[in-house]
């Protein structure tokens, strides 16, 4: 009954080949196979528990810091298979960002915050610092809200204003690929918007993958949309098919608001 | 009497009974401050305040009293203790949120809670019998032998180890306080979200970079307030250091040197104190002792409150 399309090879960039994920006796990600294309949005939808971001955080191996992790099948990125064992997982990450549902500003100033990810890459000339860390800010339009506060705690931003921190932050060290999951459920509207519009201009540079609780947010945002249920994807296409034609009664149920 | 009025007195009782025994604390300590100052009047009246502070006389015989000696040693000691217990704390605080195995963590947990629980005479006992003469037998000539031919520092190690002495006495301690500042300090670290530690992860940082770029900012201000209140404990302890410092009445330059604290001082000499002076001294030594752990207490309080507000 499951339904998705395969992208064009030239433009996939990650490709997920039966997927599976397990914590302990849970198996919580079953059998996901699934591309996401370069330079792109890809939203995970579905209902709370249906491992979404149990997904989202393989891509990363965020799964690793946590015992009894198991993942089986492959995600390949550009040929590699970031699951492999000799993968440098601080290596990848470094690569994939993340930006969590609330934000997560470190305890240091702003400056520091971004330039915290830049130091880690080995980064350690002050021109060029303060250069990547403008940019970086610019990149997520808050440059001009945070110019004369640098150096002040990163604690003292509005939610949305730290949301902005976090992604640029992300941006910073120049992924090909940030990770969002729910980034705008701890904010209100205009933040969220700002933060919708940001994404949807980043697909320029880097490839997103989000997770998302609100619809009409991953039919604003995103180009491919996956639906998925008790850890299975359900449906997989483009985003306006799916949200207007979709093949799965249980895709349509679930953007009718029918369940969830 | 209606159902009413009875209500409305048991409440009053109630609420008397309460405040009395609240009363009770604070009439505890201001009646322990007023006496302490009372018995030491002769003495403050005698010798002053800066005086006694800064006299490092020690004499019964002649009645010439002061507290720099017993101050100094309280101080040094304490300050040892810290620099040995903190990093050993921060340590084993990491060890136990970071990287320990979640079957140890358990075990790991008691065995601190137990080191907690022990008897400070334990202490005491097994510094003098088993750690002083490891000590004056092999760990001081081999610091003597290293640290001790370094210009300066080596002064600290001069003289005859006999284990019975200022290192001694501060290791004790430090094994002491450890087990407070390391389960502060692990209760701080479990305090840090797991998210903003994720998100170090997240681009990039390993375990190391995370512990110190995040977890240790974050909880620097809940570790401080720890330290001082395990400071607080090694300021006043008596019984372990009075096994193993010595209790002689000098500024001792070397840490190899007996030395004598506030509260072995008077644990040891009031039943000696054969003048009203003597006695009124030794009251003004621990009207000192009582001030100085009141102002580190209130001022662990207050770190920790203006932790709490940020």
């Amino acid at each position: 009954m499951n339904k998705q399309i395969e992208l064009e090879k030239g433009r996939v960039l990650i490709r997920v080949q039966n997927l599976s994920f397990s914590y302990g006796s849970v198996r919580a990600v079953k059998n996901i196979s699934m591309d996401v294309a370069k330079n792109s949005v890809t939203a995970l939808i579905g209902p709370s528990g249906c491992g979404k971001t149990t997904f989202l955080r393989c891509f990363n191996r965020m799964h690793d810091l946590y015992p009894g992790n198991r993942y089986e099948g492959e995600i390949l990125m550009e040929g590699r298979n970031l699951l492999g064992k000799d993968v440098d997982i601080t290596e990848l990450r470094a690569g994939i960002g993340m930006v969590f549902q609330k934000p997560t500003p470190f305890p240091m100033s702003v400056f520091d915050n971004i330039a915290y990810g830049l130091k880690l890459k080995g980064i350690r000339n002050r021109t060029e610092l303060s250069h990547r860390v403008e940019a970086a800010l610019k990149h997520a339009a808050l440059w001009d809200e945070v110019k004369d506060r640098l150096k002040s705690g990163a604690s003292g931003l509005s939610g949305g204003q730290q949301q902005r921190l976090v992604i640029a932050r992300a941006l910073a060290v120049e992924p090909k690929v940030i990770l969002f999951d729910e980034p705008t459920s701890a904010l209100d509207p205009i933040s969220t918007s700002k933060i919708e519009e940001l994404i949807f201009r980043l697909k320029e540079e880097i490839t997103v993958i989000i997770v998302t609780h609100n619809m009409q947010q991953a039919a604003r945002i995103s180009d491919y949309t996956a639906f998925m249920y008790v850890g299975e994807l359900i449906e997989f296409n483009e985003t306006d098919v799916i949200f207007t034609n979709p093949d799965v009664k249980l895709t349509e149920e679930y953007i009718t608001g029918r369940f969830g | 009497m209606s159902n009413q009025n009875v209500t409305d007195y048991k409440d009053k009782l109630f609420r008397v009974v309460t405040f009395g025994a609240a009363l009770v604390v604070l009439v505890v300590i201001v009646g322990i401050f007023a006496s302490l100052v009372e018995q030491s009047l002769p003495a403050i009246r005698k010798f002053g305040f800066f005086r006694f502070l800064t006299t490092p006389t020690w004499d019964p015989v002649h009645e010439v009293f002061g507290a720099a000696s017993s101050l100094y040693g309280t101080i040094v000691t304490t300050v040892l203790a810290m620099i040995i217990a903190i990093p050993v704390s921060i340590g084993i605080a990491i060890f136990m949120t970071e990287l320990c195995p979640n079957f140890l963590k358990g075990a790991m947990g008691t065995a601190i809670e137990l080191l907690a629980a022990i008897p400070s005479i334990i202490y005491g006992m097994w510094g003098l019998f088993t750690l002083a003469p490891i000590m004056g037998n092999t760990v001081e000539p081999f610091l003597q032998h290293t640290i001790g031919k370094v210009p300066y520092l080596g002064s600290l190690f001069s003289g005859t180890p006999l284990g019975i002495d200022i290192l001694t006495a501060s290791t004790v301690l430090s094994i002491m306080i450890i087990p407070f500042m390391a389960s502060i300090a692990r209760d701080t670290f479990t305090l840090t979200p797991q998210v903003l530690r994720e998100s170090a992860y997240g681009i990039g940082a390993t375990r190391w970079e995370v512990i110190r770029n995040v977890v240790l900012p974050y909880s620097k201000g809940g570790v401080f307030g720890g330290m001082v209140i395990a400071m607080g404990r090694a300021l006043g302890e008596t019984m372990a250091v009075a096994f193993v410092l010595g209790n002689k009445h000098q500024i001792a330059h070397s840490l190899l040197d007996a030395s004598a604290t506030i509260t072995v001082t008077l644990a040891n000499e009031f039943t000696e104190a054969d003048s009203n002076m003597y006695m009124a001294s030794l009251f003004y030594l621990a009207l000192i002792l009582f001030v100085m752990s009141f102002l580190t207490l209130a001022a662990a309080k207050f770190i920790l409150k203006e932790r709490a507000k940020s």
